[in-house]
């Protein structure tokens, strides 16, 4: 694994294989602004990465230079081991931030027409338009024009043209933005089957809660720079452990525990960080001897919590 | 997939876009119509325009009929003579455009009625034909013997030579020469017009991010113009058809003998015009930010075609002068001033080979400029891009 000396990466490579998409070193500037600094991840085949971050914290630059859009001023793109090249580049799949097709194309006859530019043949690209199209449910609709199509259909048929030639990495600058739930159910599905087919999948999110639903792996991005990138759980062990313990007694009982430190306190009890060195059973007690203890828990340290913690 | 094959299909694409639009069948039918037109109505309307109609009152001016003939042969004008019964006749046969002149005789006077005005060339026909019978009138009651003294009458004949002759066919060379010019404005501005508006969608979508995921800029570019240059090009040879297909069958012969020149040389002149404009507008296309801006964009780029247009009056004006062999020779001007001149008929041997040159060079350089506007400016989000701005940016992955 590439060190950056920006991020601290954590998680090893999940892939026995080695990961399909190595990025590292990511560096670009738009005149004065840093946009990417120094940024390395992977993504194995078969894997589903999270990428997450604020407005303008690079995502959309990221996504565009693995796509061979943006030409970084430093660092490289690996498929497989080698720099990416075009003819890997036509095997991915992606969805730009802004979504963009041809108003007056139809929808079969448009996404049959990405799909050769993509490199299939004539039959093969219509075959492939019609099934991706009644499977996301416009199967009655395929002659119709783009623009006849409601905001949440032409979003539908933006996948339709990322996933019709089969890709082997998918690349979704937020997917799931302007989608009602119904929606964003049936695209969470396709994207975990793709992925269990061992598509390599990388998707940016403003939506925390659904990128710790379905991806196994986040990245988290701040002003161009990598702040973590990890597993869930290997995001949680890198902070220290947030506890609440609730005491029916107004004593001070936390001073003289080693270890621990007070983060505030209010009528739903007193949140203490603990050290790895720390040791929980020791503060129960404590908190037993100042009086009844009405609550004892771990914080949850969803990806909300962490995402907070990191960027504050 | 190799290059070509990508281009074929972005060009292929362009004009089933295009063949869909109904716009397009309209706009060709029309310049067909209007083509076919220009060539057969002229050649209609001159059918009989020469021929001057003599109607002939009375049986003394009856008489004169012969010698009438045989002055217009001797003049080669066409007259066609016909009897009169009645002056009311001769009057309503001349107001409703049956008859030029009519013409009769009392005595020593001759009386001529006409609808509007007597022809210089009319009035002395008839004056000679009258002065030659009254003048064998005299001799034959003299006693002379007519048959020793007329072809003496006749014995001299004329010649003339000219020194500086026109060419017969100047006027309609010179119509040659506009409709040239006018419609190599036209399809350039109509046909470079679309790559820009077509680059300017692809933008202003956001489509262009989703094609360059899967193509380079410059093969989409290469793509977009190759195709509607297409649709532009099979437009032109369906009016340029349609139009020698009316010549051939009205026989007007009214469209000078250089048209077989003209033709191919026109259609080798949009050729390289568009190849020069279309990739100026693509890159001014990919410059904007919103749809309205396209004009604002495009003007400038239009204007040399404006000029180049208006410039072939002057060439007809004066066809030999310098500064229009050397404004001719300019790129922007080329493409509507050289087809003009070649109509024209006064081009010297070497400047077709010379402005081919000039004209390649410049095409070339023209690519490389707007393929490089085109590719930074393209995904470029943001504010409406200055040329130099966009020259500068340094985006694109795979620039050209």
């Amino acid at each position: 694994m590439r060190g950056s000396q920006a991020g601290q990466e954590i998680a090893p490579p999940s892939a026995d294989s080695g990961p399909a998409l190595e990025v590292s070193g990511l560096t670009h500037r738009f005149g004065e602004v840093l946009a990417l600094d120094r940024l390395s991840f992977e993504v194995g085949a078969g894997e589903l990465v999270g990428l997450v971050g604020r407005n303008g914290a690079g995502k959309t630059t990221t996504m565009r230079a693995i796509m061979g859009i943006v030409r970084p001023d430093h660092g490289d793109v690996r498929w497989h081991g080698h720099a990416v090249g075009e003819a890997d580049r036509i095997r991915f799949g992606y969805m730009p931030e802004e979504r963009g097709l041809y108003a007056q194309m139809g929808l079969a006859e448009q996404v049959a027409y990405f799909a050769r530019l993509h490199g299939l043949q004539a039959d093969a690209a219509r075959r492939a338009a019609r099934s991706w199209l009644t499977r996301l449910g416009l199967g009655t609709r395929m002659d119709e024009k783009l623009v006849a199509l409601s905001h949440g259909n032409q979003q539908r048929v933006q996948l339709a043209v990322a996933l019709v030639h089969e890709p082997e990495l998918l690349v979704l600058d937020e997917p799931f933005s302007g989608l009602d739930p119904e929606a964003v159910d049936s695209l969470s599905d396709v994207l975990r089957e793709q992925a269990g087919a061992g598509t390599a999948i990388l998707f940016s999110s403003h939506q925390l809660e659904l990128v710790e639903r379905i991806c196994r792996r986040v990245v988290i991005l701040d002003a161009g720079r990598m702040l973590a990138a990890g597993t869930l759980r290997q995001l949680r062990e890198r902070f220290p452990a947030q506890l609440r313990v609730k005491v029916a007694a107004q004593a001070d009982w936390t001073s003289g525990l080693v270890g621990v430190r007070v983060v505030g306190s209010d009528e739903d009890g007193t949140l203490l960080e603990l050290d790895p060195s720390a040791d929980s059973q020791a503060v129960l007690s404590a908190a037993q001897s100042a009086g009844p203890v009405e609550h004892f828990a771990f914080e949850s340290g969803g990806l909300i919590d962490l995402y907070r913690q990191m960027v504050s | 997939m190799s290059t070509p094959a990508i281009v074929r299909l972005i060009a292929g694409r362009e004009i089933a876009e295009r063949l869909r639009g109904r716009l397009v069948r309209w706009m060709t039918a029309a310049a067909a119509a209007l083509v076919v037109a220009g060539v057969t109505i002229p050649g209609l309307i001159k059918g009989g325009a020469e021929t001057t109609r003599v109607g002939l009152l009375g049986s003394s001016a009856q008489a004169l009929a012969p010698t009438l003939l045989r002055t217009a042969d001797a003049t080669t004008a066409k007259v066609l003579i016909s009897d009169v019964r009645s002056q009311a006749d001769a009057r309503r046969d001349l107001l409703d455009g049956r008859l030029d002149v009519a013409l009769s005789l009392a005595g020593a006077s001759a009386h001529v009625e006409v609808k509007q005005t007597l022809s210089a060339a009319t009035r002395a026909e008839l004056q000679t034909s009258l002065d030659a019978a009254h003048l064998r009138g005299a001799l034959a009651r003299a006693g002379v013997p007519l048959a020793k003294v007329l072809p003496a009458l006749t014995a001299v004949s004329l010649h003339a030579t000219a020194l500086k002759p026109a060419p017969s066919d100047e006027a309609a060379r010179a119509v040659a020469a506009i409709a040239a010019a006018l419609l190599m404005y036209v399809s350039l501005a109509l046909y470079g017009g679309a790559v820009a508006s077509g680059v300017a969608q692809e933008k202003t979508s956001r489509t262009a991010e989703v094609l360059l995921a899967a193509v380079r800029p410059s093969q989409l570019l290469t793509g977009k113009v190759a195709g509607i240059g297409l649709v532009g090009l099979g437009q032109l040879a369906i009016v340029a058809a349609a139009g020698l297909i009316a010549n051939g069958l009205v026989h007007s012969a009214r469209i000078p003998a250089s048209v077989w020149v003209l033709l191919p040389s026109f259609l080798l002149f949009f050729l390289a015009g568009f190849l020069l404009y279309a990739f100026a507008f693509a890159a001014a296309g990919a410059l904007i930010a919103r749809q309205e801006e396209l004009q604002f964009v495009m003007t400038p780029l239009a204007l040399p075609l404006v000029i180049g247009y208006v410039l072939v009056f002057a060439a007809i004006a004066s066809p030999n002068a310098t500064w229009l062999k050397v404004l001719s020779l300019l790129p922007p001007l080329s493409p509507a001033l050289m087809p003009a001149r070649i109509a024209l008929g006064h081009i010297a041997w070497w400047e077709l080979p010379a402005d081919a040159l000039i004209m390649l060079a410049s095409i070339y350089a023209m690519i490389r400029l707007a393929s490089r506007v085109y590719a930074n400016a393209l995904i470029h989000g943001g504010e409406r891009l200055g040329w130099r701005a966009a020259l500068r940016l340094d985006e694109t992955a795979t620039a050209v």
